[in-house]
C-alpha cells in the first residue's frame, strides 16, 4: 500500500527524520511510537504532503529550510512531489494532531466538509458508518464543533477524515489527553474501520499499551531514527520498549 | 541508489559567532563585523544631508526620517507588543498641534516645545486608545484608523484650532542644517534605543503579551497596564514625528492628520522587514525617494508605486533586512544527504 525508503527531512539543520524505511501493507493497522520530538508528526507531514506546503510558506516568509529526501510509493507510484490534496484525492487523508475541527461549524458541517471528496453517494453511506461507529456524534450533531469535549472531538475528527473516502489514514496522536476509558473506545472503533471500510491504517502515539494491542505491525522511533521494529506482539514482549513506552 | 541528494545548508559564520560573546572581540576584524552595519547606517544618515545638494533633496532627507520615525513607532507596535495601529496620523496631527500651541501660546522655543509635545502628544494618544486595548488584530486597527478623521473632522466642524487654516506662524529651525540634523539624530536615538528596549525586561513583558496574552496575565502582570505604556512609547515617537512637521512646515494644520502618515510607514516596515526596528527605518529609505522619483511620471505614479510594493510583498514576503541579517550572519553551502 505505502512504502517509505530513506526518508530524510531536515528543519534547517536539525534532522527530523534519520533514514526511515515503513510499509504499510494492504488492510493493515501501523502504530509508530515515540516520544516527543522523536519525529511521529513530521513522518505523518510527510506522508499527507502538508510538510510541501510548509516549506513554500517557510521559504515565503524567510523561516527555516525545510528540506525532504528519499522515496514514497503509494500503490507502486511515486507521490514525492504530489500536494497534500492530491495525496488526499489518492485515498491517503490525515486526521491530524490535536484534532484541528473547525470550531464554528456544527458536527454535521464539519463530517459534509470532510465529504468534499466523495460522491453524494458514498457521502450517505459513509455519514451512516460514522453515526454507527460513534452513536454520540448523531446525538450531538447541531452543535458547534467547538463546543465538543476532547473525546468528542476526536471521534469528530476521525469521522471527518472517514468522510473523504480514505484508502489509507493517517492518525496523529488520536489518543492526545484522553481517558483511558475514551482511549479503549477509540482503538475498538480503529479496529472496525479497518474491518468494514477495508482500508490501512497508520497509528502514532506516544503511549503505546492502548494502541499495542491493535496494531498489526509497530515501529519505535528515536531522534528520527526507527530503533526496532516488530509485530504488536513482539513489541509487547520486549523490555526496552515496556520501560520505555509503558512507563513501568 | 545512485543518485545523489543534496541540500542547502545554513551555517552561522565562525566570525558571528565569536563575536557574539563580549569576550571573544579580540581582534578588529570581529570588531568591524560588529561595527560595520551600525557605522554605516549612522553614517549614511549623517552625511547624507551633505551628500545631496539641491534644498528639494535635503527636504526629502528630513521627509524620509520622519517616515522612519512613524515606521519606527509602527513595527515596534505591531511586532513586539502584537497591536496593528493604523493610527500613525492620529500621532502627528496630535503632536504637530501641541507642539504649534506650545510655541505660539505658551511662547516655547522649538527645543522646548517639540519634546513638550512629543510627551504631552503621548499622553493624549494613549488616553484617546485606553479604552480600545483589550481590542486586538483588526478590531485596534479600525479604532486607530478612525480616530485621526474624527480629530480633523472636529476641528473642521466646531472651528477650533484655527480650524481648515490651521495655526501658521509657528517658529521654524532658523536653516536647512538644523532641519536636518535635528531629525537625524532624534531617529538614531529612537532606533537605537528602541532596540534596547525591546531587549530589556520591559521588552520581554511586551513579547510575551502578543505571543500569549492569557499566559502573561497568569503570571501577574496586568497586560493593560504593559500596553499603556507601550502606546505611550509609540504614539510619543509619532507625536516627535509631528511635532517636527509643524516646525518644519511652520504651520499645524489637517493635513497633519492625513493618511498618508497611516499606511506608507506600515508600507515601508514590510518592505524594509517588520520586526527588525531597522527595517522600517530602510524602508522608509528606499519607498520616500522612489515616490519622488517617480513624480515625473505624473498621474502613472502610484500605479508604478504600487507595482513596486506589491512586486516586493510577493516576491520578498519576508522583508529585506530579514534577508540581509540572515545573508550577513550565515553563510550557506550545499551538502552531501
Amino acid at each position: 500500500m505505502l512504502q517509505v525508503r530513506r526518508l530524510m527531512v531536515f528543519y534547517e539543520n536539525m534532522l527530523a527524520i534519520n533514514n526511515v524505511d515503513l510499509e504499510v501493507p494492504p488492510e493493515r493497522i501501523v502504530g509508530v511510537f515515540g516520544s516527543n520530538s522523536a519525529g511521529k508528526s513530521t513522518l505523518m507531514y510527510t506522508l499527507s504532503g502538508i510538510i510541501l506546503d510548509m516549506r513554500r510558506k517557510e521559504e515565503m516568509a524567510g523561516g527555516e529550510r525545510i528540506t525532504v529526501a528519499g522515496e514514497i510509493l503509494y500503490r507502486g507510484e511515486h507521490i514525492e512531489n504530489l500536494g497534500p490534496s492530491e495525496r488526499a484525492r489518492m485515498g491517503i487523508v490525515l486526521c491530524p494532531e490535536r484534532r484541528r475541527i473547525f470550531p464554528e461549524s456544527s458536527v454535521l458541517d464539519n463530517l459534509k466538509i470532510g465529504a468534499f471528496l466523495a460522491t453524494k453517494e458514498q457521502a450517505r453511506s459513509t455519514l451512516e458508518f460514522v453515526f454507527s461507529l460513534f452513536p454520540k456524534l448523531r446525538e450531538i450533531r447541531r452543535r458547534p464543533g467547538g463546543f465538543l469535549s476532547g473525546g468528542e472531538q476526536q471521534m469528530l475528527a476521525i469521522g471527518r477524515a472517514l468522510m473523504a473516502q480514505p484508502r489509507l489514514l493517517l492518525l496523529d496522536e488520536p489518543l492526545m489527553g484522553l481517558s483511558p476509558l475514551i482511549q479503549f473506545m477509540l482503538m475498538e472503533a480503529v479496529k472496525q474501520i479497518r474491518q468494514e471500510r477495508r482500508i490501512s491504517i497508520l497509528i502514532t502515539e506516544q503511549y503505546a499499551r492502548p494502541v499495542l494491542p491493535v496494531v498489526d505491525e509497530g515501529y519505535v522511533l528515536e531522534h528520527g531514527s526507527v530503533v526496532l521494529r516488530g509485530t504488536g506482539q513482539e513489541l509487547l514482549e520486549n523490555p526496552d520498549v515496556t520501560s520505555a513506552y509503558f512507563g513501568v | 541508489m545512485a543518485e545523489v541528494q543534496r541540500r542547502k545548508e545554513r551555517l552561522d559564520r565562525g566570525i558571528k559567532v565569536r563575536a557574539e560573546s563580549i569576550y571573544a572581540v579580540s581582534s578588529w576584524e570581529e570588531a568591524a563585523y560588529l561595527l560595520a552595519p551600525r557605522i554605516i547606517l549612522v553614517l549614511g544618515l549623517l552625511l547624507a544631508p551633505l551628500l545631496v545638494q539641491s534644498p528639494y533633496w535635503k527636504r526629502v532627507v528630513t521627509v524620509v526620517c520622519v517616515y522612519g520615525l512613524l515606521g519606527l513607532s509602527f513595527d515596534f507596535l505591531a511586532h513586539f507588543v502584537g497591536l496593528v495601529s493604523l493610527g500613525g496620523a492620529l500621532a502627528t496631527g496630535v503632536g504637530g498641534y501641541a507642539s504649534a500651541l506650545a510655541n505660539k501660546a505658551l511662547g516655547l522655543p522649538v527645543f522646548l516645545s517639540i519634546p513638550l509635545a512629543s510627551l504631552a502628544g503621548g499622553v493624549v494618544c494613549t488616553v484617546l486608545l485606553l479604552p480600545c486595548l483589550p481590542l486586538r488584530g483588526v478590531y485596534f486597527a479600525i479604532v486607530t484608523l478612525m480616530y485621526p478623521l474624527v480629530l480633523s473632522r472636529l476641528v473642521e466642524a466646531f472651528n477650533i484650532l484655527g480650524g481648515t487654516d490651521g495655526i501658521p506662524g509657528v517658529q521654524g529651525f532658523g536653516g536647512p542644517w538644523a532641519e536636518s540634523y535635528i531629525i537625524i539624530s532624534a531617529l538614531l536615538l529612537c532606533l537605537f534605543g528602541l532596540r534596547r528596549l525591546v531587549n530589556e525586561d520591559l521588552g520581554l513583558i511586551l513579547r510575551g503579551v502578543k505571543d500569549n496574552d492569557q499566559a502573561v496575565k497568569a503570571s501577574g502582570i496586568s497586560v493593560t497596564r504593559y500596553k499603556a505604556i507601550a502606546v505611550f512609547i509609540a504614539s510619543t515617537l509619532g507625536c516627535l514625528a509631528g511635532a517636527y512637521l509643524a516646525h518644519l512646515y511652520m504651520w499645524a494644520g489637517l493635513s497633519l492628520f492625513a493618511l498618508d502618515f497611516s499606511i506608507l510607514p506600515i508600507a515601508a516596515t514590510v518592505i524594509g522587514g517588520g520586526g527588525t526596528l531597522v527595517g522600517a527605518v530602510v524602508g522608509s529609505m528606499i519607498l520616500i525617494p522612489l515616490s519622488e522619483l517617480l513624480r515625473e511620471f505624473g498621474t502613472l505614479r502610484i500605479a508604478f508605486y504600487a507595482l513596486v510594493l506589491m512586486g516586493f510583498i510577493v516576491v520578498r514576503s519576508e522583508g529585506l533586512m530579514v534577508w540581509a541579517q540572515r545573508k550577513y550572519h550565515q553563510f550557506e553551502r550545499w551538502v552531501q544527504i
